[in-house]
């Protein structure tokens, strides 16, 4: 497979994840995951985990309008996305930017050992 | 030195010398370094800084609003950037988001591998 297509896949996997079943997340990251969420450093799948549900909002939407990706050597794949986040209830959608460092499971998957997120605002 | 001062210290360089002197980024990249600018893919420094230079603006100005940074593994460094653009001519800054994976150098540096550039449009 393409790396364009298998980062696209993933994409689509991890925002419909996020949008329709929060807790899922968990398969895509391991122990030594980290996350930046606005600037707070979280490391491991249980504590990211743990803050995505718990942000303040119920249910969302992500529509992504870009998509870039590249290898970064060892196997592993970077992948950049940028969209817009639809929280319900909420008159305008909140832009936000997103990077991802994919790294190859043993079965032939990815999980995420890299992830940064930052709102884009006006 | 700790890595968010390497990350920020990297950041103020690029774009110093992207803003004063761009074919000085040659020395930022090497053979495999892999760009996408707008989505479009160039490789190698050669290839990357006959880009740079020829995008259509004389002079601008980066300023940077956020930096985030997490190690990639192997020694690399992820770093994402978001700012404003300001073209000289233009009424309105561009906003911007950029992704940097840095590998060290032999000699005690940094070269940017990975570099992914997009505009984030209102």
């Amino acid at each position: 497979m393409d790396p364009d297509s298998v980062a696209k896949a993933f994409v689509e996997h991890y925002y419909s994840t996020f949008d329709a079943n929060r807790a899922g997340l968990a398969n895509l990251y391991q122990e030594g995951s980290m996350l930046t969420f606005e600037g707070q450093k979280i490391q491991g799948s249980q504590n990211i985990v743990a803050k995505l549900t718990s942000l303040p909002f119920q249910q969302c939407k992500h529509n992504i309008t870009t998509v870039d990706c590249q290898p970064s050597g060892s196997g592993g794949m970077l992948v950049f996305v940028s969209g817009n986040l639809q929280l319900a209830g909420e008159q305008h959608a909140l832009k936000f930017s997103q990077m991802f460092h994919l790294k190859p499971t043993p079965q032939g998957s990815f999980y995420v050992l890299n992830d940064i997120f930052r709102l884009n605002y006006a």
